[in-house]
């Protein structure tokens, strides 16, 4: 019977075009603008790693002055200072963990023709790219000697490869980040975690790096960070080794702990790294901590889902919730206007139930067409924001969820709007209509 | 094939009470074509209703082809309905979106025929009222008569035992109204059961029995054999 109420259900819309295309129009309306606000929802929340968001941990540290105030609910600084970072790279070498900054270069390749461009780098250990499972498309990550002894080396995205050399295994060449000449060692794929979990600073969905070198480098060469830094402490910090050895926080560190016990380990590391920095009289806050946070607890004490995007998702729905009630009105004409021909089926045969489902199908179909109509319109509206507004770049774009959700939720949505114009239908006296037809 | 005993049919509304059918009893055997006549307003359509299952009755009992209508469930009535009866109204009541094929198609869809007995159906009872060859036609492409035959070839197409007219050629012209009569007479006489409500009382006299409704109670019967007018008592009526 489904594909007999289908072929009513076209031949009923086909019958009444106008009163359809306004149904379709403000289902369209609404699915656009819910889907457009759900689609940025979907996108902030997303979990960017989700096959290890368990097992890599932010690490921080309360080390900053007895009365410093930090924007955090647990009043604790997101970075760490240089030192610190330094410090907690010596121990534990069982356990992958890294520090890590962003900062960025004039880049060009050795063509004395080639046009230079700014790019924004990141200063990491070697551990980044299996800590975050980043595919080499060629070469490797720099050796662990590299890591240990300032060497130029450097590791691009592929988008840049294509930038500087047209593609290709290009791992053994060279480049130029400034003044100063790096050799690639490899090249991984196009990477840009959605949001960008590891740094969060200006914003967790900025374009992740194309240019990764050893962190070690930071302490010979002056790499200032492109990235927030934050003091708390009154000191001469007139040059970059000032800084260096500063209470100034700009490093961001990350650990992989595969089970509860590495977990446990490294807490106890940081624990003991604390009390250690206490008796020197470095950290002076009774609270002084280190805390361990996976990347979904990360995100979430980031607030990288504000609360006005649940605000703008409720509001968009009762839009769409008033778009509905709009429908549900012209259905309800458009239906009671049919009860003459639904008398007739009755009095041939139809049941109070396949005239319900017959119109429930022909309430599907319009949500359907209004569905789809309004992913064109979510599309339209999410382009928008793109193009005009900063910061939507990887977050306004519909993935396959957001995709299929539209016109399920469309469907969904319009037959739950469609079972009063449908049941008033179907409850309607047949009797009345074959006389007076 | 149609039974009903002492029925009741009562409307209700905060105010008024009305009694559309009284303490009715009425039996009508397989094979009869039966004429119903009254005044307007005395109950005719009620009755109609009631014996096409469409509304329910307020008390007594109604047996169709031996099985109690009482209780049934909504759907029960629906297939009893689909199955066993036929409808023709004076407005002819075709769904003025589907094409004649579509229109006769109507009750065997409910009645779940596959693909090929539907077409065969259909094609044999539009053959029947002389429209095979416009099934692709809407209903506004035909006349009035037209119309009505395929009013007639869709209430047929299921082969029902039963069929219920209600003022069938209401709406025609003499020569159509004839035709119309002349086929449901030959209906009749394969086998179909039929009661029809008319006010045409030279229709009337073709049948094969006139009962008359006034103010919801059965008043007048009488029997046509061959021409002659027979009056009866009520329970021979009845009977």
């Amino acid at each position: 019977m489904f594909s007999y109420y289908l072929q009513l259900a076209i031949k009923s819309l086909k019958s009444t075009p106008t009163t359809t295309l306004l149904m379709v129009l403000a289902i369209a309306c609404g699915i656009g603008i819910s889907m457009t606000a759900l689609t940025l929802n979907h996108m902030t929340g997303n979990n960017p790693i989700p096959e290890k968001s368990s097992q890599l941990f932010s690490v921080q540290l309360q080390a900053s002055g007895k009365t410093s105030e930090w924007r955090t609910i647990d009043n604790m600084p997101v970075q760490l200072t240089y030192q610190d970072a330094v410090n907690l790279m010596r121990g534990m070498p069982e356990y992958k963990h890294t520090a890590m900054y962003k900062t960025g270069f004039s880049v060009r390749s050795l063509d004395p023709k080639f046009t230079p461009f700014l790019r924004s780098t990141r200063l990491t250990t070697r551990h980044f790219f299996s800590m975050f499972n980043i595919r080499f498309l060629h070469g490797a990550p720099w050796s662990e000697t590299v890591d240990k002894n300032p060497t130029l080396q450097v590791v691009i995205n592929n988008d840049l490869n294509e930038k500087l050399f047209g593609g290709g295994d290009n791992t053994g060449k060279e480049m130029l980040l400034n003044d100063k000449v790096f050799q690639i060692v490899g090249i991984i794929e196009a990477w840009q975690p959605k949001p960008k979990f590891y740094d969060v600073n200006n914003g967790a969905f900025q374009a992740a790096e194309q240019v990764f070198i050893p962190f070690i480098l930071s302490g010979v060469h002056e790499f200032e960070s492109w990235g927030n830094n934050n003091g708390w402490k009154e000191e001469h910090s007139n040059t970059y080794q000032d800084k260096l050895a500063s209470e100034t926080l700009w490093i961001q560190y990350w650990a992989e702990l595969l089970t509860e016990q590495a977990k446990d380990e490294f807490q106890q590391y940081l624990a003991g790294y604390v009390a250690e920095q206490k008796k020197l009289a470095r950290f002076e806050r009774d609270d002084a901590r280190g805390i361990l946070r996976d990347v979904q607890q990360w995100l979430d004490y980031n607030n990288v889902v504000g609360n006005d995007s649940y605000v703008l998702v409720a509001v968009s729905f009762m839009f769409l919730t008033v778009c509905l009630v709009n429908s549900i009105g012209l259905l309800l004409a458009k239906f009671l206007r049919s009860a003459p021909s639904v008398g007739v089926r009755r009095a041939l045969g139809a049941s109070k139930g396949q005239v319900f489902a017959q119109h429930l199908v022909e309430v599907g179909v319009l949500g359907l067409i209004g569905g789809l109509l309004g992913l064109v319109f979510a599309y339209l509206g999410l382009t928008l924001l793109k193009n005009n507004f900063d910061g939507f770049d990887f977050v306004a774009t519909m993935d396959m969820t957001m995709f299929f959700a539209a016109p399920v939720i469309a469907v969904s949505a319009t037959v739950l709007a469609g079972i009063y114009p449908a049941w008033r239908v179907c409850t309607t006296l047949p009797s009345i209509y074959l006389k007076t037809q | 094939m149609l039974k009903m005993s002492s029925i009741n049919k009562v409307y209700q509304t905060e105010l008024v009470q009305t009694h559309a059918l009284r303490d009715f009893s009425l039996s009508v055997k397989e094979g009869e074509f039966v004429a119903v006549t009254g005044p307007s307003g005395s109950g005719k359509t009620t009755f109609l209703n009631i014996a096409g299952l469409l509304e329910n009755i307020s008390s007594g009992d109604f047996q169709l082809d031996g099985q109690s209508i009482v209780g049934l469930s909504d759907s029960e009535l629906s297939r009893l309905r689909n199955e066993k009866i036929g409808f023709i109204f004076q407005g002819f009541n075709l769904i003025p979106d589907l094409n004649l094929f579509e229109n006769v198609d109507v009750p065997l869809r409910y009645r779940g025929f596959s693909r090929k007995e539907r077409k065969q159906k259909i094609e044999q009872a539009l053959e029947m009222v002389g429209l095979a060859a416009r099934m692709k036609h809407l209903p506004s492409q035909l006349s009035g008569g037209q119309q009505q035959r395929v009013a007639i070839a869709r209430a047929l197409a299921g082969e029902p035992k039963f069929l219920l007219a209600d003022e069938p050629t209401g709406n025609l012209d003499s020569l159509m109204a004839k035709q119309v009569m002349e086929l449901l007479e030959n209906i009749n006489k394969q086998g179909t059961t039929i009661v029809m409500v008319t006010h045409d009382p030279e229709l009337a006299r073709r049948t094969q029995r006139n009962i008359q409704i006034v103010d919801g109670q059965l008043c007048d019967f009488t029997m046509y054999q061959g021409g002659t007018v027979e009056s009866v008592n009520e329970q021979e009526a009845i009977a």
